[in-house]
C-alpha cells in the first residue's frame, strides 16, 4: 500500500505568504500549516496582520507574493473548489441589509449550489438553532449585532463547509449565545472540520484551540500546539534565568508556582506586550 | 445679567464644539471627494446668497409699495412665502439626508441649558435662517422707507417672527429627526416627501387647465379661509403691522401677544422634545425578543426559474426583494407614468385636449419608454452599489460574477419590461393606443439601448462601484466618472437611435428603424457576453477597491 495515497494534505498551507500597501509590509513570509480536523486560533497585537491574513486565505485579498494551497487546492489556480470548501465570517460580517434572516440564508444557501428545497430545510434549522426566529418578517439591518453575528456565522456553515474562517465570531455575542456557537464549532470539529479563527478573547481560544499561531508585525513568530508553545516560552524563560542569575521580570505574566502559563501568559511573553501600568496614568482613581 | 452668563466649563464644552467641527471640515478636506464637497457648497452657497439678496430686494421693494399705497393688508402675501419657505426647506432638506445623532452629545456632561442652546446653534446658520431673516430684513427696510414712524412698531413684530420661525423650524426638525431616527419611519417620511415634491409639479398644469373656467368654489374658499389665515402666525404678524399702521394700538399689541404666544408653544414643545433626547431615549430599532415560545417559521422556498441556473435565479429574487423594500426606488420607478400624467394636463401650444403632446400623441409611449430607460439606468450603472459590505460574500462564494451580474441584469431587465407594460397603459388611456409600427420600433430601439446599458453598467459597477442605501433619499450620487460615461453613452445611443430613424424616414418606413435596432442590438448582444466573459478577471483585479468602496461605513 502507497503511504502517499493515505496522507491527506494539509487543510491550510502557505509558504511565503506577504502582503504589502506600497510602503507598508502588513504580512510578511508567512509560513503557515493548518492540518485537518485542528481548530485553529490565529492570534497577534491590534495591527499584527490577522485580518490582512484571514482575507488573504478566503480570496478577499490578493497576496504580494507567496503560494496558499487550501485541501491542497492552489487558491490562484482554482477559487472558485477552493471557496465551494471554506465557510466564511469576514470582519464585516458579509450581510445583506435588507432581506429577512430566513430569505438571507436562503440565498446564501442556492449561491452554494444547494437545491431550492434543502437550502429551505438548513435554513429552518439553522435560525432553530441559532435561536433567531422570533422575528421572521424582521430585516438583517434591524438585527442587534449579536444578532448578526450569528446570522453571518449561519451563513458560513448552510454548506457544510470542510474549513470554517471565523473573524472574531464571539465580539459582541451573549454569553447563552458563545455557549451554542462553541458547541456547534466543537461537533463540527469532532466530524472532521477544520477551523481557523482570529479573536482577542484569548480564554476562548485557550479553552477551544489544539494549535495556535501568534502574528506581530507581519511575521508570524509562533506556530504549534498550545503545549509546544508552552514549553517553548517555558524553555526561553529558564535560559534566561540561567544566563542572568536572577528571576527575569515578567511582571503579570508570570504564572502563580506550581501553575501551566495561560495562553494569555503565553501571547504577552511573545509579543512582549508588558505594559508599565505601574508607573503611568498615576492620575487614574 | 446672570442668567446670560456661562461658566468656565460651558464656555469650554461650546468652544470644544466649534473646535471639533472645524477639525472635522478641515480633515474632510484632505481627500479630492471633500475638496469637491467644499466646492459644490460654495457654488450652492453663491445660489443662496443671490436667492436671499434678490429676494430681499424684491420684498423690501413690495413692502414699501403696499405700505406707501396703503395695501398695507396684503402684507401676508409675503410673510406667507416666508413662513413656509422657512419651515418647510429645512425639513425636506433633512428628508433626504442622514442627520447627526443627538446623543454623540449626550454622552458628554452637558446641562440641560447647554444642550438646548447647542441644538438651537446648530440650526441658525442654516440656510433658510439666513434667507429668511434676510427677507425680513429687507421688508422691514422696504417698510421704514414707506412709514419711518411705522418702523417702530414693525421692526419688533418682524423680530418677533423671526425669533418665532427659529424656534418653529428647530422645533420641526427635532420631531423630523425623532422620526428620521428609525430607519422604517425615516423610509415613511422620504416617501411623503417625495410625493410632496411631485405633486408641486402638478400645480402649474392643474391652475392652467383650470384657470379658464369659472371659480366660484375656489372664490368661495378663499374668502371663509381667510379669517383662518388672520389666525396664523404670517397672517398675525401682517395683522399686528396693519393696526399699528391704523393707529389702532390695541389691536395691535393684541396680534403682538398673540404672536408672543405661538413662539411660547413652540418654544414648549420644543423643550418637550429635547428634554426627552436630554433624559437619553432610546429608539433603537433592534429586534425585540418576543416573549413566550416562538412560533415555527415557516420557511419559503426559493424561487425555480425555468432554465435559469441557481445562482442566478437567487441573485434575481434577492434583486427583487431590494427592490420591493426600498420606498423610494419603487416611487422613482413610477415616474415615467407621473410625466406621462404631467405631459397629459400641461396645455400644449394651441391648448388642445390632449396637453403638451397632443399633437404628437403617438410619441407618448416612445417618450415614456426611454424616461423608463434614462431612470433604471440609476441601478444599473452601480449594480452593486446596494449590496454594500454584502459585496464579501460574493468574493468568498463559489460564484462566478458573470453569474452575479447576469442575475442583476435579468432584473433590471425584468424591471424595465413591467415598466414598459405600465408605460404603454398609461400611454394608451391618457392618450390612444400607440400603432403597431411605434410600437414595434419602440420595442427594438428600447431593447437595444437596453443591452448597451447593460454592458456599461457592468463595467461602471466594477470600475466605479459606490455604496447606496437603497432606502435613504438623496446625497447618493453616482461617481462624477460614472456620470460622465453615463452621459457619452446616452448620447451615443441617442445618436445611432436617431440615425436609425432618420435612415427609416428617408424610405418612408418607419418599421424598417425596427431591423436597424435589431441589426445594433445583434451587435450589442456580442459586446455584452464578450464583456461578461471577461468580466471575473476584472473583478479579480479590482476586488481591493470594490470592497474598500462598498465597505466605507
Amino acid at each position: 500500500m502507497s503511504t502517499s495515497a493515505t496522507i491527506a494534505p494539509p487543510a491550510i498551507s502557505t509558504e511565503h505568504l506577504t502582503r504589502r500597501f506600497g510602503e507598508l509590509v502588513a504580512v510578511q513570509d508567512v509560513n503557515l500549516h493548518v492540518a485537518p480536523g485542528q481548530f485553529f486560533g490565529f492570534l497577534g497585537p491590534n495591527g499584527a496582520g490577522k485580518s490582512t491574513t484571514i482575507k488573504m486565505l478566503t480570496g478577499l485579498l490578493a497576496p504580494s507574493s507567496g503560494r496558499m494551497q487550501i485541501l491542497g487546492i492552489d487558491l490562484a489556480q482554482d477559487s472558485v473548489e477552493v471557496k465551494r470548501q471554506i465557510g466564511v465570517v469576514p470582519e464585516g460580517m458579509a450581510l445583506f441589509g435588507r432581506l429577512t434572516g430566513s430569505e438571507y440564508l436562503n440565498f446564501v444557501g442556492r449561491m452554494y449550489g444547494l437545491d431550492r428545497t434543502t437550502a429551505a430545510k438548513r435554513t429552518a434549522e439553522l435560525l432553530d438553532f441559532m435561536q433567531l426566529v422570533d422575528q421572521p418578517q424582521a430585516l438583517v439591518t434591524d438585527y442587534s449585532h449579536g444578532m448578526q453575528k450569528k446570522l453571518a456565522l449561519a451563513a458560513a456553515v448552510i454548506h457544510g463547509p470542510k474549513i470554517l474562517f471565523l473573524d472574531e465570531p464571539f465580539e459582541g455575542v451573549d454569553a447563552i449565545a458563545s455557549n451554542t456557537l462553541k458547541s456547534m464549532l466543537q461537533n463540527m470539529i469532532a466530524r472532521g472540520a477544520t477551523i481557523f479563527l482570529t479573536s482577542h478573547v484569548l480564554e476562548i481560544v485557550e479553552r477551544l484551540c489544539s494549535h495556535v499561531a501568534i502574528i506581530h508585525r507581519g511575521q508570524l513568530v509562533a506556530q504549534g500546539s498550545l503545549e509546544e508553545l508552552r514549553a517553548g516560552v517555558e524553555a526561553q524563560a529558564a535560559a534566561a534565568l540561567t544566563a542572568a542569575g536572577a528571576p527575569h521580570e515578567i511582571g503579570a505574566s508570570a504564572p502563580a508556582p506550581g501553575e501551566k502559563l495561560t495562553l494569555e501568559q503565553i501571547f504577552l511573553r511573545i509579543v512582549g506586550g508588558t505594559r508599565r501600568a505601574d508607573q503611568e496614568l498615576s492620575w487614574l482613581g | 445679567m446672570a442668567g446670560l452668563s456661562f461658566s468656565p466649563l460651558i464656555r469650554g464644552q461650546f468652544s470644544a464644539i466649534a473646535r471639533v467641527r472645524w477639525q472635522l471640515f478641515v480633515n474632510s478636506l484632505r481627500t479630492i471627494r471633500g475638496r469637491m464637497e467644499v466646492v459644490a457648497r460654495g457654488f450652492m452657497f453663491l445660489g443662496f446668497g443671490m436667492g436671499a439678496i434678490v429676494g430681499s430686494i424684491g420684498l423690501g421693494a413690495t413692502a414699501w409699495y403696499f405700505v406707501s399705497s396703503a395695501r398695507v393688508d396684503w402684507l401676508p402675501v409675503l410673510l406667507w412665502p416666508v413662513f413656509l419657505f422657512w419651515q418647510l426647506f429645512p425639513v425636506m432638506a433633512s428628508a433626504f439626508t442622514e442627520n447627526v445623532d443627538s446623543s454623540n452629545l449626550l454622552r458628554f456632561p452637558l446641562t440641560f441649558r447647554s444642550y438646548f442652546l447647542i441644538r438651537i446653534a446648530y440650526g441658525s446658520l442654516d440656510p433658510s435662517t439666513a434667507m429668511g431673516s434676510l427677507w425680513l430684513l429687507g421688508m422691514a427696510i422696504g417698510i421704514a422707507w414707506a412709514s419711518p414712524a411705522l418702523f417702530l412698531t414693525a421692526a419688533p413684530v418682524l423680530l418677533l417672527f423671526a425669533i418665532f420661525n427659529i424656534l418653529l423650524a428647530r422645533m420641526l426638525f427635532t420631531w423630523v429627526e425623532r422620526w428620521l431616527a428609525q430607519r422604517r419611519s425615516r423610509e415613511i417620511l422620504g416617501v411623503f416627501f417625495l410625493f410632496v415634491v411631485i405633486s408641486f409639479q402638478f400645480i402649474g398644469p392643474l391652475v392652467r387647465h383650470f384657470g379658464n373656467r369659472s371659480q366660484p368654489a375656489l372664490s368661495h374658499f378663499v374668502v371663509q379661509a381667510l379669517p383662518i389665515e388672520r389666525l396664523l402666525p404670517p397672517g398675525v404678524a401682517a395683522q399686528a403691522i396693519a393696526h399699528s399702521l391704523r393707529g389702532e394700538y390695541a389691536l395691535a399689541l393684541g396680534s403682538f401677544a398673540l404672536l408672543c404666544a405661538y413662539a411660547l408653544a413652540v418654544l414648549w414643545l420644543l423643550n418637550l422634545r429635547l428634554r426627552a433626547q436630554y433624559r437619553g431615549e432610546n429608539l433603537s430599532e433592534a429586534v425585540a425578543r418576543t416573549i413566550g415560545p416562538a412560533a415555527k417559521q415557516q420557511i419559503r422556498l426559493g424561487w425555480n426559474i425555468p432554465g435559469v441556473p441557481g445562482p442566478v435565479s437567487a441573485v434575481l429574487e434577492k434583486e427583487i426583494h431590494y427592490l420591493s423594500r426600498s420606498g423610494p426606488t419603487l416611487f422613482t420607478l413610477v415616474m415615467p407614468v407621473v410625466v406621462l400624467l404631467i405631459f397629459r394636463f400641461s396645455p400644449g401650444k394651441t391648448d388642445s385636449a390632449g396637453g403638451l403632446l397632443g399633437h404628437a400623441s403617438d410619441l407618448a409611449f416612445p417618450i415614456g419608454a426611454a424616461y423608463t430607460l434614462l431612470i433604471l439606468t440609476n441601478l444599473v450603472y452601480n449594480s452593486l452599489g446596494a449590496d454594500a459590505a454584502g459585496i464579501q460574500f460574493y468574493f468568498v462564494s463559489p460564484v462566478r460574477f458573470r453569474e452575479i451580474l447576469m442575475g442583476k441584469n435579468l432584473t433590471h431587465t425584468l424591471v424595465l419590461a413591467v415598466e414598459m407594460l405600465l408605460v404603454w397603459a398609461g400611454a394608451s388611456l391618457l392618450y390612444r393606443p400607440p400603432p403597431g409600427e411605434i410600437l414595434l420600433t419602440t420595442f427594438t430601439g428600447v431593447f437595444f439601448a437596453l443591452v448597451v446599458n447593460l454592458t456599461a453598467g457592468n463595467l461602471l459597477s466594477v470600475y466605479t462601484p459606490k455604496k447606496v442605501d437603497l432606502a435613504a433619499l438623496g446625497r447618493q450620487r453616482a461617481s462624477q466618472v460614472t456620470a460622465l460615461v453615463s452621459l457619452g453613452i446616452q448620447a451615443a445611443v441617442l445618436g445611432l437611435c436617431a440615425l436609425a430613424i432618420l435612415l427609416a424616414r428617408a424610405y418612408h418606413h418607419i418599421w424598417l428603424a425596427a431591423i436597424n435596432f435589431v441589426a445594433l442590438a445583434a451587435i450589442a448582444i456580442v459586446i455584452y457576453f464578450l464583456v461578461l466573459n471577461r468580466i471575473d478577471a476584472i473583478v479579480l483585479r479590482r476586488r481591493e477597491v470594490m470592497i474598500a468602496e462598498l465597505c466605507r461605513a
